[in-house]
């Protein structure tokens, strides 16, 4: 059933919250998954696909060195994530990008590999961005076991013990990516030329699926490594441990420009994110169903909360404080008679909106999108842009002086003159060829940094079109002055698409990364942010999702906030 | 010949571009043409070497309106801005241009996108190409080699008279490229990385 369809009773007249209220970092930086979030999608995905996810092959040793091929059957088409486990000594086990030795490497590939792809795919996948891929090839990516956990789990395994649910809540996965690169990287498939392919043409669906099959993987492998080492005495792990395993994945710097350089897709994404919620808003009344729903949702978050353990000081106390905050809302009296008002919703965030923090209003916002999946579907599957090479011919220099006057205010009100203003600088590394940030005074590069300075650009750009006719083309601007051409274009794509811009300074001494990060790996549906410094941290995926065994099941993608009821 | 996808054309075109300075809009304007062309199954990487090669020498031109035979204007470089100038002005433009291939990219891109009806005529006022209906079509006779005097506007009707003209068709495949010229684009975006410092090395996992 569509959005336009429901029997939820409904206006369709609350406003969106404003770009100024939610493209500030230190919102973004405090957005949780939702049902929008791809790892969700994903599972809805493979559910009406009735795909059917099986071990092909299998030619793993007694010692988890190997190969192995995972068969994905979806309607119309056959996938397959290719495996290699390599034998690598502790000490060259690292979450570093820069690593060149990993226990697992992945491809999810088109079809089945032959003799000869599989022969080409051993040779490169294990030296990953080094080697030449495939075409054939969706990703590419790698993975090292948790040397926290993995072998302590595969001893209880073999000597017929479940593992403590502390140690599996504590840490969350059996193994942790360290890059799971698509479209296009080092030779492998452009996302392009997935068009009108329903399943894999929506964005990140391939490394999703990547990441979910790499889950199931590691869980395969620790069953059958237990079985081997332990023989009959040995037992596999519980339905209920294997469930609360994901896939960690530690994510840096390497993600951040990604949400500068595609504005049209952050729009898309943003924008359709606070349109849900705005949807929800609009709801006029719930029954006692929906009402007990969204209580039992924000007990789950609560709980969740309890559960999320960081060594960063920082994020401890955001937890610590969204565990206070959520613990008032369950304990305040007034929440049922709240969700039983005209406009519960609404009504419900607006009472509480103001004494609580930015990530205790998020997550709520993630607990009212939940329940709610059918006012939402058409924006679920219009999560993609068309990303225009060409600058619209429409506009001349008094629009963009106005749009810069109503959509760029921040960046106005920026005095980019001060040396705090102008702390650090993007770059690219030599070392990895990744995005990284350096100090503005310290570090040698600013010559080749990359165009983040927004708000400066900006400036510059009021000061020459200032100056210019106000009936101008913007065409003739730039090229007369192809150093604004970069600047026009993003202003002109923000006058359609206003949430395609971040309201921050991001070369600024205040401007925290880590924001950046984590709104786009909210979207992607992780959990558990572990912050390990404002430049990267450490994540969980699909923790709490259900196994390829159960897709068939009933209300099967119901799994927000994971959590270990006995921890 | 060494297999590449259409991102890497377009991420170490802007960055090799980069590396010799040029500006950042049409470092990746050039990049967004060359993965045009190669979806076309045009050739490109040779000229992105040679406009680079030719830019570092000012040998070429990037403005519209100081172009001469012996120095033409760079379309690599400056055709998409030509064509949205053109465009939005509704002007006849004409000058001397160093390579027509990626005049007809721009010409391509901006008939996908924005649905705007331009003609290219040389001079002898022969339609060299004109879009339409957000696709480009050519003139099978003449020869998009060549360097020479063009005129571009846009137009309301066209007269095709008997000529043939012929639309691009799309690459499905993958695009193979010289491997020696791809390494020499990849060796000058290499140029536009910084070595690690303490502070990048307090990123992802150090």
């Amino acid at each position: 059933m569509g959005f336009q369809n429901t029997k939820i009773d409904l206006d369709y007249n609350h406003p969106i919250r404003p770009p100024s209220t939610v493209m500030k970092l230190d919102r973004l930086g405090s957005f949780h998954q939702t049902r929008l979030s791809f790892t969700r999608r994903l599972i809805d995905d493979l559910k009406y696909q009735k795909s059917k996810i099986e071990i092909y092959q299998w030619d793993i040793d007694n010692s988890g060195i190997g190969s192995a091929i995972i068969k994905i059957a979806l309607k119309k088409e056959t996938l397959s994530l290719v495996i290699f486990c390599h034998s690598i000594n502790d000490e060259e086990r690292t979450d570093r990008v820069i690593a060149e030795k990993w226990d697992m490497t992945f491809s999810l590939f088109r079809g089945i590999p032959n003799k000869n792809e599989l022969n080409q795919l051993s040779k490169n996948l294990k030296i990953q961005e080094s080697g030449r891929h495939n075409s054939k090839q969706l990703t590419l990516s790698r993975a090292n076991k948790s040397q926290r956990i993995f072998e302590k789990i595969l001893n209880d395994l073999s000597i017929g013990k479940q593992p403590s649910e502390k140690l599996i809540n504590d840490v969350g996965y059996l193994v942790r990516t360290t890059a799971v690169y698509g479209n296009g990287k080092f030779g492998i498939e452009d996302f392009s030329k997935t068009n009108g392919h329903i399943f894999l043409e929506k964005p990140f669906q391939a490394e999703m699926l990547t990441v979910y099959l790499i889950r199931y993987f590691s869980i395969e492998l620790i069953n059958f490594l237990a079985k081997k080492k332990g023989g009959k005495k040995s037992v596999i792990l519980s339905k209920h441990l294997t469930k609360h395993l994901g896939v960690g994945n530690a994510t840096g710097l390497g993600m951040a420009p990604f949400l500068v350089n595609h504005q049209e897709l952050i729009h898309q994404w943003i924008y359709n994110r606070e349109t849900a919620l705005s949807r929800v808003f609009s709801i006029k009344r719930l029954n006692k169903k929906t009402q007990n729903k969204i209580i039992n949702y924000i007990h789950q978050a609560f709980k969740y909360s309890l559960q999320w353990k960081v060594d960063d000081k920082l994020q401890s106390k955001k937890i610590e404080k969204l565990n206070l905050d959520l613990k008032k809302i369950l304990q305040n009296e007034k929440i049922t008679k709240l969700l039983n008002f005209h406009y519960p919703i609404k009504g419900f965030f607006n009472f509480f909106k103001d004494d609580i923090t930015l990530e205790t209003q998020e997550i709520l916002i993630s607990v009212f999108i939940e329940p709610f999946p059918e006012l939402f579907e058409d924006l679920l599957n219009n999560m993609g842009a068309d990303e225009k090479k060409s600058v619209s011919i429409d506009y001349n220099v008094n629009d963009i002086l106005d749009i810069i006057k109503n959509n760029y205010n921040w960046a106005l009100k920026i005095d980019t003159t001060k040396p705090e203003e102008n702390y650090c600088f993007w770059y690219t590394s030599q070392t990895k060829l990744e995005p990284r940030l350096g100090i503005t005074k310290k570090d040698a590069g600013i010559d080749k940094q990359l165009p983040f300075d927004i708000a400066h650009q900006i400036k510059q750009a009021v000061n020459t079109l200032s100056k210019l006719p106000p009936n101008m083309t913007a065409a003739e601007v730039m090229i007369n002055h192809p150093e604004l051409r970069n600047i026009i274009k993003r202003v002109i794509i923000n006058k359609s698409m206003p949430y395609s811009e971040i309201q921050n300074n991001l070369i600024g001494k205040d401007m925290k990364p880590i924001d950046i990060l984590r709104c786009k790996l909210s979207f992607f549906g992780a959990s558990k942010y572990d912050p390990k410094s404002n430049l990267w941290t450490r994540i969980t995926l699909f923790q709490g999702a259900p196994l390829p065994n159960e897709l068939w099941k009933k209300n099967i993608n119901d799994w927000l906030f994971p959590n270990l009821s006995n921890v | 010949m060494i297999s590449v996808s259409l991102n890497e054309i377009y991420s170490e075109t802007y960055k090799a571009l980069r590396s010799v300075k040029i500006e950042w809009s049409l470092a990746k304007d050039c990049a967004n043409k060359a993965k045009w062309l190669a979806q076309h199954d045009q050739n490109f990487l040779g000229s992105i070497l040679k406009t680079a090669d030719l830019y570092q020498k000012k040998e070429i031109s990037i403005s519209i309106n100081e172009n001469t035979n012996k120095k033409p204007l760079a379309t690599a470089l400056m055709g998409l801005l030509l064509v949205e100038y053109v465009s939005a002005n509704k002007i006849t433009w004409k000058g001397y241009i160093d390579n027509l291939k990626f005049l007809l990219a721009a010409m391509g891109i901006i008939a996908e996108e924005q649905q705007i009806n331009l003609t290219l005529e040389n001079e002898q006022k022969e339609i060299i190409a004109f879009t339409k209906e957000k696709k480009i079509y050519v003139n099978s006779n003449l020869d998009t080699k060549v360097t020479s005097y063009s005129s571009l506007k846009t137009y309301n009707y066209i007269e095709e008279k008997n000529t043939k003209f012929t639309s691009f068709k799309n690459n499905k495949e993958v695009t193979n490229l010289n491997d020696k010229c791809w390494e020499r684009l990849k060796s000058m975006a290499f140029e536009t990385y910084v070595p690690e410092s303490e502070t990048s090395k307090s990123g992802a996992g150090y």
